[in-house]
Formats: structure tokens, C-alpha cells, sequence
């Protein structure tokens, strides 16, 4: 961790950033109070420590804040502000999300939220095999998809053509990979989060609610199903928290990957547990899981990064041994 | 000792030795051969000082942090100079002996132990005491200047090869569960005690069924309080599920690098390998991960206890993950194939069913996990 910031000030900025995520307010307005809490200060002294203990609040909440497009932003060295946003990679992959095409480039992405009131878009565009990162006006993003299954909207699909001429040269800053690793640590604490909240949720409902006579939390088949929600959290959590110590691609893959299934397995577990209510939208379960299907694509997802895991470790030639003692 | 100058210090000694320390046998060598070969680097170890890291003065060791142990342990399987198992007997057995043995005792018998001069096991299960072990009837009676100790074990490892074994046994009311449970460490060559090793279905005999035939055990070889066996047993779970799982991560690491080198050497680089492969590696990391957590706990002085069952799930999933993706990468090398390679991987890919079963089954765990972790209430 960063010396600027002690673990008492984390606590109170991750109850602050919590308590400012769970007010029902627009993401842009959630946005800008987490700005005025300190979020970018945070984000300066403590880039991944500062990130983690926010996106485990937006797991937690469950808000649609736009704290994505600043981590990585902030990575690649751009200024944050609640009215820049990031175009994201298409979903289960990582790869930049645009393409130049004679004198326009092909965008494939996805974007936050924050794209609706934003001003500035970064765009990375891989060319020849390298990334290089662009700004460019942020109503050139704006999609006019409005589906998806995410009630809260908390991304969407963008595939535009814009012209190779709208684009400025970003300054050199971070590069795209260490960005990808940046989103990626931080979006696992935001799914774990999330998967923290439903094997609560389960649990709490699994105590109270009773047939046969005695509460359903007494039978074993439920208590095995939150049992394994809960190893499968730890052992992710364990590593997310790992890449806390330094940055380390191939370890944020890693955490990515495990957070994404022990989410999945938990969000499966945890509608089990709570049966009939919880495949009603009465319940706030939905919530949750719906946000948990859209961000477990993002740069990378439980189906697709093992297989990059693997080709990694294929082109490596040995598995390394990445956590010391 | 500070850690990362021991672990230079021993990685470098590791070096310089490796052609001393290597197996003598191809692929994993028969039962005594391995016994032989584990004293061996054990005794090396001890005399280089390495063996001796981690363990208290008290025991002829030369203190520092736990740690070190574990290193010790993580350098041996990742290098693959003896079989885990014999090694492993020594994280469970001898920190709670150290603990609740009177010191005399553990003074004297443990330093051989460590020197890999003798071996000990664990007497634990019984027929009718597997799962639910505070159900053992294995009877300790009273008699002068200690105890008569009559009934049968299972699953006893190691029992042709040891000195001593650490017995549960039953001193209160034979329904007194596990309020009247006594823990002894016994002499193997004491009269009465009798054994039949039992085949495993990977060609082994790893453990035996040991029956004990009013078997004289002396006061002073009492471990905790008489009646507070199950204290002694439940000090001993949490460091089978820690340190010994540690460096059993080390082992399926090395496993994992040759299922690599072999996929590599087909010049497979498909996806569906790379599928399985990173599946595997993933719960790998995330097993290891919490186990260095658990290890920094252990050597801060904090009392390890039932979070570690978190640890024995991972490790199990993760073994039958890198075992499973073995067996369907490798196109019939475990179903089919001759040679000491393909007879390794048999034996990894039959060994990791025991997983789930040894040192408290899965369900166990789980419902560990359920009751203590989660605070679920009691089972119906």
C-alpha cells in the first residue's frame, strides 16, 4: 500500500464511498459526490489499494458509477474527471477496442454509463500490433442501445465508425496492458462485492425462512451450496488481495478469472437458496445478478481468460510459481 | 534467520547438492526405497542445519519463524527429492506435541523425528469412527503408572515404518463422545500391537489396520490432559489442513509445469488445452494464495482453527482439476500407456480421488464451513 494512505483512512473513505454509492442518484451524480470525497486523490496516492476499496463498494451497492473509466484512465496517465470516459474492450475480451479502416476507425466496445454526460472519450486503437491511446469528443460513443439486461444500464455495447481525423494523440502514459491489469484487479473486488452481497443475502434467508418446521439453513444440501460460495470467494479474494503488492499482469488475470466464477458460482447458489423469491424482480437479487453477468465480460471473463491463462503459460513453457511466502 | 536469506541460502545448498539428494530410484520408487531415500534428505537437511529452521530450542532446534519450515517444504516437492506423505507426518504431528506433550518427552523423542532417524504416524480413525471421530472406542484403561490400551485403528500411515504413533483413545464412558477422549504417544514396538497394511487402488501400502492388545503406555507419555484428547485433536486438524497442504501446493506446481512441458513437447496449443490448463493453474493459485495467507497467520502467533478447512477445499478442487485436465489432455497416457512417466501420472491421477476423503472429507469441510464460518445454525 501506498504510505500516503493508512488503512484507517481507507475505512472511512470506503464508508463514505459506500454510503455515496447506496443513494439512489443518477451515476453522474453518484459520480461527482464520489469526486468530492476524494476519490481522485485516492486514486493518485494509492492507484490499486484505492481502486480495490471502491470497487468493493460498488460491488456491495451495486451502483453504476463510473469508477472504471478512471482507473483506467488514471493508468494510462490521462487527467480523471467525472466527465471523461473510457471506451472499454468488447465483452470477453481485452483486446482495444478499435481498429483503423482507411480514414475512419471501427470502434467494437463497451461503455459506462458515464458516457451519457460525459465530454472527453479515451479510445485505445490497436494498429501493426501495438495500442496507442487517443482522446476524442465523447458524443461520438454515445449508443443508441438501450437494451441489454442490466436494468441499471451500467454498460453498454457501442460500435461506431468515426473518423481517424476526430482522434487526439493521448500524451504517453501507461500502457494498454497495465491498464487491462488495473481494470482487471479492480473489477474483481467489484464482483466479489457483489458475490459477498448475495451469499448474505442467501444466508439471511436461509436463517429465517423455515418448512418442515425448522429454518432451511438446518438442511445440508443448502448449507453445502453456501459453504462452496463461500471457499470459492475466499480463494479469489485471497488473490485479488495478492495483487494488491505489486502489478503483476498474468496475477490479475488470474484474480479476474476467480472472481468471475466464484461470483457466477455464488449468483447460482444464492438464487437456489432463495428459490421462488428470488426470480422475482420483487427481490433485489436481480440486481445483482444481472450486474454480475455484465461485468464479469468486461476485459475478460470467467469463460474466456483460463484459456488465455493457459496460452500463457504454454508459451511460457512452466507454470510459475507467481504468490511467495 | 531472516526469510528471504534462508531461502537463498537454501536454495543455494539445494543447488550444490542436487546430484547428492536426487532420488537413486526412477519414477516413485518402491515404498522402501522412498522410506530410505526421505531419511535420507531428512538427515541432510538436519545436519546442514536446514531441518533444524523453525522449530523451537527446546526440541534441538534453532528457532526462527515457521516460515522457514514451510520453505523447506515447498523447496523438496517443487524439486521433487522425496515423496510428500513421509514429510508431511511431521508438520501434523510434532507443533501439537511440542505444545501439549510433557517437555521431557518431547525433548527426547522429537530431535529423532526431525533427523528423519525415526518416523511416526497417527492413530486416529477407526472402523466405526471415520467421519464422525469423537465416536472412537479404542479403550485406554487405567493401570499402574499408566494405561492398558486394547481396541483396533485404521488408516494408521506409515505404521511398518514408525517409532511412535500419536493414538486418540477412549478413557471416559464409552458415550462420552468427545468429552472423554485421551491423546498418548505410543511405542510401535510395544507388545500388543499388531498390523495388516492395506492396498490402496494405486498400488500402494500406505496405511494399515493396526490393532492394539492391552498395550502398556506409561504415564508420562500423556499429550494434554487425560479426558482432553479432543483439544489435543483439534490443535492437530488445522496444522494437517496448513503447513502439510503448503507444500503439497508445491508438488501439483511442479505437476502442473510437467503437464505444461508435456503439452508443449506435442506441440499442443489448442484452445480446449489451454482451457483446462488455465482452469487448473487458476485454482492453483488461489489455493496457494490462501495457504501463504494461512502460513503468515501460523508465524504471527495466531491460533489456526477452522478457517483452515477453506484451505483443504481449494487444495482438493485444485488437485482434481490439474489431475482431471490430465487425463483428458494426455489422449489415454494414464488409461493405456507403459514407462515410468505414464505411471507417474497414473498414480497423481488416482492419488487425487483420495483428496476429498483424507484428513476430514469433503462433506466435512463443508459442513464446517456452514457451521462455523457461515454461522448457520445446527444441522437438522
Amino acid at each position: 500500500m501506498s504510505g500516503l494512505v493508512d488503512a484507517e483512512d481507507l475505512a472511512l473513505l470506503a464508508t463514505g464511498f459506500e454510503a455515496a454509492m447506496a443513494e439512489e442518484t443518477r451515476p453522474a451524480e453518484t459520480d461527482q459526490a464520489l469526486f468530492d470525497l476524494g476519490w481522485a486523490e485516492l486514486l493518485s496516492a494509492a492507484p490499486s489499494q484505492g481502486a480495490a476499496t471502491a470497487f468493493r463498494a460498488l460491488g456491495t451497492t451495486n451502483s453504476a458509477a463510473g469508477l472504471l473509466d478512471d482507473v483506467v484512465a488514471n493508468t494510462l496517465g490521462i487527467d480523471i474527471s467525472p466527465q471523461t470516459c473510457v471506451v472499454f474492450p468488447a465483452p470477453h475480451q481485452a483486446k482495444a477496442p478499435a481498429h483503423p479502416q482507411g480514414d475512419a476507425v471501427v470502434v467494437d466496445g463497451l461503455v459506462s454509463a458515464r458516457d451519457e454526460e460525459a465530454t472527453t472519450a479515451v479510445l485505445a486503437v490497436e494498429a501493426d500490433g501495438s495500442v496507442r491511446i487517443s482522446t476524442a469528443d465523447a458524443r461520438l460513443f454515445q449508443s443508441p442501445v438501450a437494451g441489454g439486461v442490466d436494468p441499471g444500464r451500467a454498460f453498454r455495447r457501442v460500435s461506431v465508425e468515426i473518423p481517424a481525423d476526430a482522434l487526439v494523440p493521448a500524451p504517453a502514459g501507461g500502457s494498454w496492458d497495465s491498464a487491462v491489469a488495473a481494470a482487471r484487479t479492480a473489477l474483481a473486488h467489484q464482483l466479489l462485492g457483489g458475490a459477498r452481497w448475495m451469499l448474505a443475502e442467501a444466508r439471511q434467508h436461509a436463517i429465517d425462512r423455515a418448512q418442515f418446521g425448522r429454518p432451511v439453513a438446518s438442511f445440508q444440501a443448502i448449507r453445502h451450496k453456501l459453504a462452496e460460495s463461500l471457499v470459492e470467494i475466499e480463494g479469489a479474494a485471497s488473490v485479488a488481495e495478492a495483487c494488491l503488492e505489486g502489478p503483476n499482469p498474468l496475477l490479475a488475470a488470474l484474480a479476474k478469472s476467480l472472481a468471475g466464477q466464484a461470483a457466477n458460482t455464488t449468483a447460482t447458489h444464492a438464487q437456489q437458496v432463495l428459490a421462488g423469491i428470488g426470480f422475482t424482480a420483487e427481490h433485489r437479487f436481480h440486481y445483482w445478478l444481472k450486474r454480475m453477468l455484465v461485468v464479469d465480460t468486461l476485459f475478460g471473463s470467467a469463460s474466456s481468460l483460463p484459456a488465455e491463462i493457459g496460452h500463457h503459460l504454454l508459451s511460457r513453457g512452466a507454470a510459475p510459481r507467481l504468490i511467495q511466502l | 534467520m531472516d526469510p528471504e536469506t534462508f531461502r537463498r541460502d537454501l536454495g543455494a545448498w539445494l543447488d550444490d547438492n542436487a546430484h547428492e539428494l536426487a532420488p537413486p530410484y526412477e519414477g516413485a520408487g518402491s515404498m522402501d526405497e522412498q522410506m530410505a531415500h526421505y531419511s535420507y534428505v531428512k538427515r541432510s537437511l538436519y545436519d546442514a542445519g536446514f531441518g533444524r529452521y523453525g522449530w523451537p530450542e527446546s526440541v534441538d532446534g534453532l528457532g526462527g519463524s515457521p516460515l522457514l519450515r514451510a520453505m523447506v517444504g515447498e523447496e523438496i516437492n517443487l524439486r521433487g527429492l522425496c515423496d510428500p506423505n513421509p514429510w508431511t507426518m511431521i508438520e501434523v504431528l510434532v507443533p501439537t506435541v511440542i505444545e501439549f506433550a510433557r517437555p521431557e518427552v518431547a525433548a527426547a523423542l522429537v530431535p529423532p523425528f526431525l533427523r528423519g532417524d525415526e518416523m511416526w504416524s497417527q492413530g486416529f480413525s477407526e472402523p466405526d469412527a471415520g467421519s464422525d471421530l469423537a465416536s472412537l472406542s479404542c479403550r485406554a484403561a487405567k493401570t499402574d503408572g499408566g494405561w492398558l490400551v486394547s481396541g483396533q485403528k485404521i488408516w494408521t500411515s506409515f505404521i511398518q515404518y514408525a517409532q511412535r504413533c500419536v493414538l486418540l483413545t477412549r478413557t471416559g464412558e464409552p458415550n462420552s463422545a468427545h468429552r472423554g477422549i485421551t491423546a498418548l504417544l505410543v511405542d510401535v514396538d510395544s507388545p500388543g500391537i499388531t498390523y495388516s497394511p492395506i492396498e490402496t487402488m494405486h498400488g500402494r501400502l500406505d496405511f494399515a489396520e493396526v490393532h492394539y492388545d492391552e498395550v502398556f503406555v506409561p504415564t508420562e507419555r500423556l499429550i494434554g490432559e487425560e479426558n482432553g484428547g479432543w483439544q489435543v485433536a483439534m490443535d492437530i486438524l488445522p496444522y494437517e489442513r496448513s503447513t502439510t497442504f503448503w507444500h503439497r501446493g508445491a508438488l501439483l506446481h511442479r505437476r502442473c509445469s510437467d503437464l505444461v512441458a508435456h503439452l508443449v513437447a506435442n506441440g499442443d496449443h489448442s484452445d480446449t488445452a489451454a482451457k483446462a490448463l488455465g482452469h487448473a493453474f487458476q485454482w492453483l493459485v488461489a489455493f496457494r494464495s490462501q495457504s501463504r495467507d494461512t502460513q503468515h497467520r501460523l508465524a504471527n502467533g495466531q491460533q489456526l482453527g477452522v478457517e483452515t478447512s477453506i484451505d483443504k477445499i481449494l487444495i482438493t478442487f485444485a488437485e482434481q482439476q490439474l489431475f482431471g485436465a490430465v487425463r483428458d489432455l494426455l489422449g489415454g497416457v494414464v488409461e493405456f500407456d507403459d514407462g515410468i512417466d505414464a505411471a507417474m501420472w497414473r498414480t497423481d491421477y488416482l492419488y487425487s480421488k483420495a483428496a476429498p476423503i483424507y484428513g476430514g472429507t469433503a462433506e466435512i469441510q463443508r459442513n464446517i464451513v456452514a457451521r462455523r464460518l457461515l454461522d448457520l445454525g445446527p444441522e437438522s
